[in-house]
This record gives C-alpha cells, structure tokens and sequence, in this order.
C-alpha cells in the first residue's frame, strides 16, 4: 500500500522540505534566543557589527518565517494538494527547482543580512536581486500547486486548497509590489515609494504576510491535518467555506492600523481598526470549526500528542486573533504601539499558533512519509510541553514589559513633564527581557528534541526498510 | 450627521471610484456568499466535502483511475 502511495505521489519532495523545515526550526529559534538575550545582556553582542542585534533580527525573522514557515507550507501544501487531488504533482522538475530556489533564497539571506545588505523594509529586508529570486521561485511553486489541481481527477477542490491558492495568489501581488525598488548598485536599491506611501504600502505588506503567508497558508495545513489527525471529518464544511471568503476578502483591510497616529490619514487608519475587530468573527469562527473537529472524541487528547499541538495551536489562533484587533483600537493602540506588548502579541502568534500547528502537521507527515510510528512519543509530549511554557513565559514577559513601557512614557507629573526619562523605561524592562530569553530558551529546546525525535524516527524506519524480509531477500 | 455622511461626487478620482466599486462589490459578494453557504438546500453538497481528507487513506493505487 505504502509502496503504491509512494509510486502514484511525489513523496521524496515532501520529505525533503519535511526535514528541511525542522532544521530551520532550531537554527531560527536559536538565533531568536541569541538576539532576546542580547537585549537583556548587551555584552552579547560582542562588540562585533555582524552579531550584533540589529543585523540578527532580520535574520532571525527571515529564518523564522521563509525558512521554517516557507519549507513547512510547501511540505504540507505539496503533500494535502496531491492527497486530496488524487494525482502526482504536476511537475516533480519544477517542485525539486523550489526546493533548491528557495533554500539557496535562504544561504544568501544567512550570507547578507549579517553584512547589512539590507532594504531596511521590515519582513523584506533582503536586497533586490533576492527579491526577484524569491519571486520567481515562489510563481514556480505557486504555477506547481495551480497546476495540480488543474488536472485532478476529484470534482471538488478541498478547502485547504482554496486556503493554500489564496496564500500564493496574494503572496505574489504584496511581495512583487512591496519590493518594487531601483537599483544603484549590485547590493543596493531604493524603495520607488517614499514618505506616507512607503509606509503604507510596507505595513499593506507587512500584515498581509501575516494574514495570507502565517493565516492563511498555516489554516491550510489545519483543514487538512486537523481532520487527518483526528480520524474525524470537519466539523462544519459550511462555516469553513464562509471562514475563507471572508478572511480572504477582510485581510487586506488591516495593515494601516500599523500605522495609528502616524502621517497616515486618520480615517485609514480607523478603518483598519474597524475591519479588525469585525475580522474575529471569521477568526473565531474557524478556530471554533478546527477545535469542534474533536466534538465527541476529547478524550483523544489524552492520548495523541500531535493532537494536542493541533488543537492547542488553535487556542493560541483564537487567542491572537482576539488580541490582535483589540490592540488595534485606537485607544488601545495609543497604550500599545512601539511597546513590547506587540512582540508579546506576534510571538503568541508566531509561537502559539504557526509553529505548533507546522509541528502537528510535521510529526503527521514524518509518520506517513517513512510508515513508521514516532521513535519517541513521550518525547512529543516533551517537546509539546517545553512549547506551551516557553511561549506563556515569552507571551507573559512581553504583556507585563509592554504594557509597563506604555505606561511609563505616557505617565506625566503636576508640572506636566514626563514622569521618567527613556533610559529609566530601559532599566524597568531588564527583568522582563531576561524572562523573555529564558521563555525563548525553553520553546527552542522544544525545537531540538523534535528534531532528534525526527532523526532517530528517520533513522529506526531506514534500517526496518533495509532489513525487512523482501530487502534480505533481494 | 448629513454633513458627516456628505460627499464631494464631483471631487472623485479614478482611483476613489475603482476603490469605492471594488469595496462595494466585495460587501455583495460575501452577502451572496453567506446566503449561499448557509441556505438549507445546500447543507448537503456542501457537507459531504467533509470527507476528503479521510477518504485518501482508503485508497488503492487505482481506486480514482
């Protein structure tokens, strides 16, 4: 059976963005504790321009999100696609030039951003010729993926499908328009927008990644895996079919409530709040939809711990999909911004919700990709609990350190000057950034004991291959 | 309020009207798009795409020839 499935699909692909995202897990994560402890102990920055924090934080989100997030929904997109279209992808050449494209995409952004190549755009640093790179590799995947479902024998296109199109689609469009820049040199360019605009079109970009590349993409690899891992259907195909449209027609709403209390027109601005806050009813309503998956089999968490990531990652998604539109009000947003509270709010995100559905859906395909069972389960529980403590200890660090940081700059004494200077704001976060270092620690050590459970998985079912009765035969 | 509601039509840009159609046309498009979905008589052809993802682990290699 094993065997068939593995001649009829294109397995090999999968498996090779399988590991490849799990690699990308640790090292990004790890560059993440480094750069979290930097900002509580300076020292480590060892006085050296290329580790210092501000060259590492693009590296650490790139790595985070277009190597770990990029191999993780092209292992499951590429995967769900053939599975539920009934057919090989469309092209095993073009998949293998995505592979590699994307992590040569992934070497030169190691190589650049820690030299300072940079476009200064935030979750697009990396420099025009990347971008163009990065552009062509993704419409290679993107023409894979339409073209698998352009030739399925199934009548119907399952809605991780949609979720997956909308992501590629969109994902197109913001990179392509975001990076519009003109060169001046080899590792050089200048945006072609300037000013207000700039700003706009960044932040247009900057939360529609959020919303179509970490949303959309990752609520793909829920309708798939979730149902898959559950043994149950969805439960309610209607309301994920309304979870799509309207998640797909509201993201694009929102990027100017980044940009509260700016130059941005005022009304932008409100109106990016306003469609946020309608924006959790469909949030809720497909976190509902996920998690009533289990309606009448709970007790399946008890015992499945991938499940468990599933189904948590979905509280974290509900969660930040609440927080998110509520930080965006503009009287919240006015305590909020340029405080810690949002990295609290993106990691809860980040953490909570897009890395632990990737790593259910990752244990799911180590499993069927090699037909073996975990080499460890109780060291998936492991790795699920060091994840749920090290993200409430990151979430928590950055909710109490934020909102402190709001509170001390806008605080005014009876002579209508501020209460503490900048510095003292800095001082008053050190507690609060040494947790957030030991939370990140806790989550990453998550990370590598997954991916000593996937080695040593790889491993037990490469050597029960080589040794199985029609191997010795042979 | 009329004055909070008021507009300049004649002040309109290309852009402002490709804006305002689009926004409109999407607001019609997600009503058509909740009737449909939760019209009763489509209950069923929409549900019974539930299964898909549950129904590959029964298949043989020529079960969708």
């Amino acid at each position: 059976m094993q065997a068939s499935l593995d001649q009829k699909y294109n397995f090999d692909i999968v498996k090779w963005f399988t590991v490849a995202s799990v690699i990308y897990l640790v090292v990004g994560t790890l560059v993440g504790v480094l750069i979290a402890s930097q900002l509580a102990w300076p020292v480590l920055n060892f006085d050296t321009a290329e580790l210092s924090f501000g060259r590492l934080r693009p590296l650490h989100t790139n790595a985070v999100i277009f190597a770990f997030g990029g191999c993780a929904l092209m292992a499951t997109s590429f995967y769900s696609v053939q599975r539920t279209c009934g057919v090989r992808l469309w092209s095993d050449k073009l998949a293998w030039f995505v592979f590699i494209g994307w992590n040569l995409i992934i070497v030169s952004a190691v190589i650049t951003l820690p030299l300072g190549l940079t476009s200064g755009k935030e979750y697009a640093e990396l420099e025009w010729p990347i971008d163009i790179a990065i552009a062509v590799v993704w419409l290679a995947y993107g023409l894979n993926f339409i073209m698998t479902i352009a030739t399925r024998k199934t009548s119907h296109i399952y809605v991780s499908n949609w979720f997956f199109l909308s992501m590629i689609i969109m994902i197109t469009y913001l990179h392509v328009v975001n990076s519009l820049a003109i060169p001046v040199s080899a590792f050089k360019s200048y945006s072609v927008f300037s000013g207000v605009q700039d700003a706009m079109i960044q932040w247009w970009w900057g939360h529609n990644a959020v919303g179509f590349y970490l949303t959309a993409g990752f609520l793909g690899i829920m309708y798939y895996f979730v149902p898959k891992q559950a043994g149950r259907p969805i439960f309610s195909y209607r309301l994920s079919v309304i979870h799509f449209w309207a998640l797909t027609f509201g993201y694009v709403w929102l990027g100017a409530h980044h940009l509260q209390y700016t130059a941005l027109p005022d009304w932008t601005g409100s109106l990016g709040a306003a469609v946020s806050l309608a924006m959790i009813i469909p949030s809720w309503g497909g976190a509902v939809n996920g998690m009533m998956t289990l309606s009448g089999a709970w007790d399946k968490l008890r015992t499945d711990y991938v499940l468990r990531f599933l189904i948590v990652s979905l509280a974290f998604y509900a969660m930040s999909t609440f927080e998110g539109p509520v930080m965006s009000a503009k009287s919240v947003n006015a305590l909020s911004h340029y405080t810690d509270w949002t990295i609290g709010h993106v990691h809860s995100g980040a953490l909570g919700w897009v890395a632990m559905v990737a790593a259910g859906a990752l244990y799911h395909l180590v499993m069927k990709l090699w037909n073996t069972e975990m080499f460890s389960a109780k060291l998936v529980n492991l790795h699920f609990w060091l994840a749920t403590v090290g993200a409430v200890i990151y979430i928590i660090a950055m909710w109490v350190s934020g909102i402190m940081q709001g509170l001390m700059w806008r605080d005014y004494d009876e002579f209508g000057t501020l209460t503490y200077t900048f510095a003292e704001s800095v001082a008053a976060m050190h507690p609060y950034y040494a947790m957030r270092a030991v939370g990140g620690l806790i989550y990453w050590l998550g990370g590598a004991v997954m991916l000593y459970n996937v080695i040593m998985t790889i491993r037990q079912a490469s050597s029960a291959t080589n040794t199985s009765p029609a191997t010795a035969a042979a | 309020m009329s004055d909070y509601f008021h507009t300049d039509w004649a002040a309109m840009t290309l852009n402002d009207w490709a804006g305002l159609i689009i926004t409109v046309g999407v607001f019609f498009l997600m009503v058509w798009a909740y009737v449909y979905t939760f019209n009763p008589k489509n209950k069923e052809k929409l549900e019974s795409q539930r299964h898909i993802p549950l129904d590959d682990d029964n298949e043989s290699e020529d079960s969708r020839q």
